[in-house]
Protein backbone atom coordinates (compact mmCIF):
# COMPACT_ATOMS: atom_id res chain seq x y z
CA UNK A 1 0.00 0.00 0.00
CA UNK A 2 3.22 2.11 -0.83
CA UNK A 3 4.65 4.16 2.15
CA UNK A 4 1.26 5.46 3.48
CA UNK A 5 1.07 4.83 7.19
CA UNK A 6 -1.41 2.31 8.06
CA UNK A 7 -3.49 3.53 10.89
CA UNK A 8 -4.14 0.93 13.92
CA UNK A 9 -5.80 3.24 16.38
CA UNK A 10 -8.61 5.94 14.10
CA UNK A 11 -10.11 8.09 17.17
CA UNK A 12 -6.12 8.68 18.37
CA UNK A 13 -3.86 8.45 14.85
CA UNK A 14 -1.61 5.66 16.21
CA UNK A 15 -0.12 3.67 13.15
CA UNK A 16 1.03 0.27 13.27
CA UNK A 17 4.69 0.95 12.80
CA UNK A 18 4.61 3.09 16.32
CA UNK A 19 2.93 0.19 18.29
CA UNK A 20 5.53 -1.93 16.81
CA UNK A 21 8.53 0.14 17.61
CA UNK A 22 7.13 0.66 21.31
CA UNK A 23 6.26 -3.01 21.97
CA UNK A 24 10.01 -3.98 20.04
CA UNK A 25 11.53 -1.36 22.78
CA UNK A 26 9.95 -1.97 25.95
CA UNK A 27 9.27 -5.31 25.66
CA UNK A 28 5.30 -4.30 26.87
CA UNK A 29 1.75 -5.74 27.35
CA UNK A 30 -1.42 -4.34 25.90
CA UNK A 31 -2.12 -2.40 28.92
CA UNK A 32 1.41 -0.95 28.70
CA UNK A 33 1.50 -0.37 24.59
CA UNK A 34 -2.07 1.30 25.03
CA UNK A 35 -0.62 3.78 27.89
CA UNK A 36 2.36 4.51 25.99
CA UNK A 37 1.26 4.81 22.59
CA UNK A 38 -2.62 6.04 23.57
CA UNK A 39 -4.19 3.29 21.14
CA UNK A 40 -7.23 2.26 22.30
CA UNK A 41 -8.39 5.31 24.56
CA UNK A 42 -10.25 7.24 21.89
CA UNK A 43 -13.48 8.19 21.98
CA UNK A 44 -14.80 4.80 20.42
CA UNK A 45 -13.52 3.14 23.80
CA UNK A 46 -10.65 1.01 21.92
CA UNK A 47 -13.65 -0.41 19.49
CA UNK A 48 -11.45 -1.03 17.02
CA UNK A 49 -8.31 -1.45 17.44
CA UNK A 50 -8.83 -2.72 21.09
CA UNK A 51 -8.64 -6.48 19.69
CA UNK A 52 -6.15 -5.71 16.97
CA UNK A 53 -2.94 -4.44 19.82
CA UNK A 54 -3.61 -7.05 22.11
CA UNK A 55 -3.33 -9.16 18.95
CA UNK A 56 0.11 -7.01 18.54
CA UNK A 57 1.36 -7.64 21.46
CA UNK A 58 0.38 -11.24 22.06
CA UNK A 59 2.75 -11.74 18.74
CA UNK A 60 5.63 -9.98 19.84
CA UNK A 61 5.53 -11.37 23.18
CA UNK A 62 4.22 -14.83 22.99
CA UNK A 63 5.46 -15.99 26.61
CA UNK A 64 4.79 -12.59 28.28
CA UNK A 65 1.34 -12.33 26.75
CA UNK A 66 0.49 -16.03 28.46
CA UNK A 67 -0.28 -14.39 31.96
CA UNK A 68 -0.47 -10.51 31.35
CA UNK A 69 -3.99 -9.04 31.46
CA UNK A 70 -6.56 -8.26 28.14
CA UNK A 71 -7.40 -4.87 27.66
CA UNK A 72 -10.93 -4.02 29.03
CA UNK A 73 -13.73 -3.61 26.61
CA UNK A 74 -14.54 0.43 28.08
CA UNK A 75 -18.02 1.10 28.82
CA UNK A 76 -20.19 2.98 27.92
CA UNK A 77 -21.31 1.48 25.16
CA UNK A 78 -21.44 4.70 22.93
CA UNK A 79 -19.48 8.12 24.62
CA UNK A 80 -22.34 10.18 26.87
CA UNK A 81 -21.96 13.42 27.97
CA UNK A 82 -22.16 13.93 32.07
CA UNK A 83 -25.34 16.53 31.01
CA UNK A 84 -27.00 13.67 29.94
CA UNK A 85 -25.70 11.09 32.57
CA UNK A 86 -26.96 13.55 35.29
CA UNK A 87 -29.99 13.76 33.64
CA UNK A 88 -31.49 10.22 34.14
CA UNK A 89 -31.31 10.23 37.89
CA UNK B 1 -16.73 12.84 -8.07
CA UNK B 2 -20.54 14.18 -8.80
CA UNK B 3 -22.17 14.34 -5.63
CA UNK B 4 -25.89 14.51 -4.80
CA UNK B 5 -28.71 11.95 -4.56
CA UNK B 6 -29.70 8.67 -5.83
CA UNK B 7 -32.82 10.34 -7.82
CA UNK B 8 -33.89 7.09 -9.05
CA UNK B 9 -32.79 4.39 -7.34
CA UNK B 10 -33.17 0.64 -9.60
CA UNK B 11 -34.96 -1.01 -6.58
CA UNK B 12 -36.69 1.23 -4.32
CA UNK B 13 -37.83 3.53 -7.54
CA UNK B 14 -37.83 7.13 -7.63
CA UNK B 15 -37.58 9.72 -4.59
CA UNK B 16 -40.31 10.31 -2.62
CA UNK B 17 -40.98 14.40 -2.89
CA UNK B 18 -40.44 15.86 0.64
CA UNK B 19 -40.02 19.45 1.68
CA UNK B 20 -36.80 20.96 1.53
CA UNK B 21 -35.16 22.37 5.26
CA UNK B 22 -32.29 24.89 5.01
CA UNK B 23 -29.15 24.82 7.63
CA UNK B 24 -25.92 26.14 8.26
CA UNK B 25 -22.44 24.25 7.93
CA UNK B 26 -19.82 26.73 9.46
CA UNK B 27 -21.92 29.53 8.28
CA UNK B 28 -22.66 28.15 4.68
CA UNK B 29 -26.52 27.36 3.84
CA UNK B 30 -27.15 23.77 2.66
CA UNK B 31 -29.95 22.64 1.81
CA UNK B 32 -31.61 19.09 2.38
CA UNK B 33 -34.53 16.76 2.51
CA UNK B 34 -36.52 16.63 5.19
CA UNK B 35 -35.67 13.28 7.70
CA UNK B 36 -32.37 13.30 5.87
CA UNK B 37 -29.57 12.52 8.00
CA UNK B 38 -26.66 15.54 8.13
CA UNK B 39 -23.68 13.76 6.97
CA UNK B 40 -26.16 12.51 3.97
CA UNK B 41 -27.25 15.95 3.44
CA UNK B 42 -23.35 17.41 3.26
CA UNK B 43 -22.46 14.28 0.97
CA UNK B 44 -25.23 14.97 -1.09
CA UNK B 45 -23.47 18.71 -1.36
CA UNK B 46 -20.43 17.77 -2.16
CA UNK B 47 -18.71 18.19 1.65
CA UNK B 48 -17.29 15.35 2.93
CA UNK B 49 -15.09 16.79 5.66
CA UNK B 50 -17.13 17.18 8.97
CA UNK B 51 -14.05 17.69 11.35
CA UNK B 52 -10.36 17.49 11.69
CA UNK B 53 -8.67 15.65 13.84
CA UNK B 54 -8.14 16.67 17.35
CA UNK B 55 -4.35 17.05 17.34
CA UNK B 56 -3.09 16.21 13.93
CA UNK B 57 -5.45 17.94 11.79
CA UNK B 58 -6.21 15.38 9.42
CA UNK B 59 -9.79 15.83 7.46
CA UNK B 60 -12.30 13.58 8.69
CA UNK B 61 -15.72 11.93 7.78
CA UNK B 62 -18.13 9.71 7.42
CA UNK B 63 -16.91 6.21 8.03
CA UNK B 64 -19.50 3.56 9.31
CA UNK B 65 -22.57 6.03 9.30
CA UNK B 66 -24.60 3.68 11.51
CA UNK B 67 -23.71 5.84 14.71
CA UNK B 68 -21.16 3.17 15.61
CA UNK B 69 -17.72 4.98 15.44
CA UNK B 70 -17.93 8.89 16.44
CA UNK B 71 -16.10 9.62 13.40
CA UNK B 72 -18.78 12.19 11.93
CA UNK B 73 -19.06 14.03 15.10
CA UNK B 74 -19.99 17.96 14.63
CA UNK B 75 -21.49 20.48 17.25
CA UNK B 76 -25.14 21.84 17.11
CA UNK B 77 -25.88 24.83 17.97
CA UNK B 78 -22.80 25.08 20.28
CA UNK B 79 -23.38 21.25 21.65
CA UNK B 80 -20.50 19.31 20.79
CA UNK B 81 -21.05 15.27 20.30
CA UNK B 82 -23.87 14.92 18.00
CA UNK B 83 -23.09 12.48 15.41
CA UNK B 84 -23.77 13.92 11.92
CA UNK B 85 -25.05 10.24 10.43
CA UNK B 86 -27.50 10.19 13.22
CA UNK B 87 -29.02 13.34 13.49
CA UNK B 88 -31.28 14.57 11.13
CA UNK B 89 -31.26 17.85 9.11
CA UNK B 90 -33.78 20.63 10.16
CA UNK B 91 -34.38 24.29 9.51
CA UNK B 92 -32.41 27.07 10.52
CA UNK B 93 -29.73 24.32 12.31
CA UNK B 94 -26.93 26.18 13.28
CA UNK B 95 -23.55 22.77 12.99
CA UNK B 96 -20.03 23.50 12.99
CA UNK B 97 -17.46 20.90 11.94
CA UNK B 98 -14.87 19.81 14.07
CA UNK B 99 -11.20 21.64 14.63
CA UNK B 100 -8.24 20.95 16.02
CA UNK B 101 -7.68 21.63 19.48
CA UNK B 102 -4.91 23.05 21.45
CA UNK B 103 -2.76 20.52 22.96
CA UNK B 104 -0.73 22.50 26.06
CA UNK B 105 0.79 19.59 28.21
CA UNK B 106 2.36 17.71 24.98
CA UNK B 107 6.08 18.93 24.08
CA UNK B 108 6.60 19.82 21.05
CA UNK B 109 8.63 16.81 19.73
CA UNK B 110 5.19 14.61 20.24
CA UNK B 111 3.84 16.61 17.13
CA UNK B 112 4.83 13.94 14.59
CA UNK B 113 3.06 11.07 16.81
CA UNK B 114 6.67 10.11 18.24
CA UNK B 115 5.64 7.54 21.36
CA UNK B 116 5.40 8.56 24.57
CA UNK B 117 9.68 8.66 26.10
Amino acid sequence: MGNTPFIVCRCEEVTLEQIIEVIERYHCSSRETKLRTRAGMGICGGRTCRPLIDRLTGQMDAEKAAYSLPLKVQPPVRPISFGEWGRGS
Amino acid sequence: MSYGRIENHPILGPLPETRRVCFLFDGRPIEAREGESIAAALLANGIRTLRAHEEQGTPRGIYCNIGHCMECRITIEGVSGFRACLSLASDGLDVCSGIVLPTPFQPAKLREGDAYE
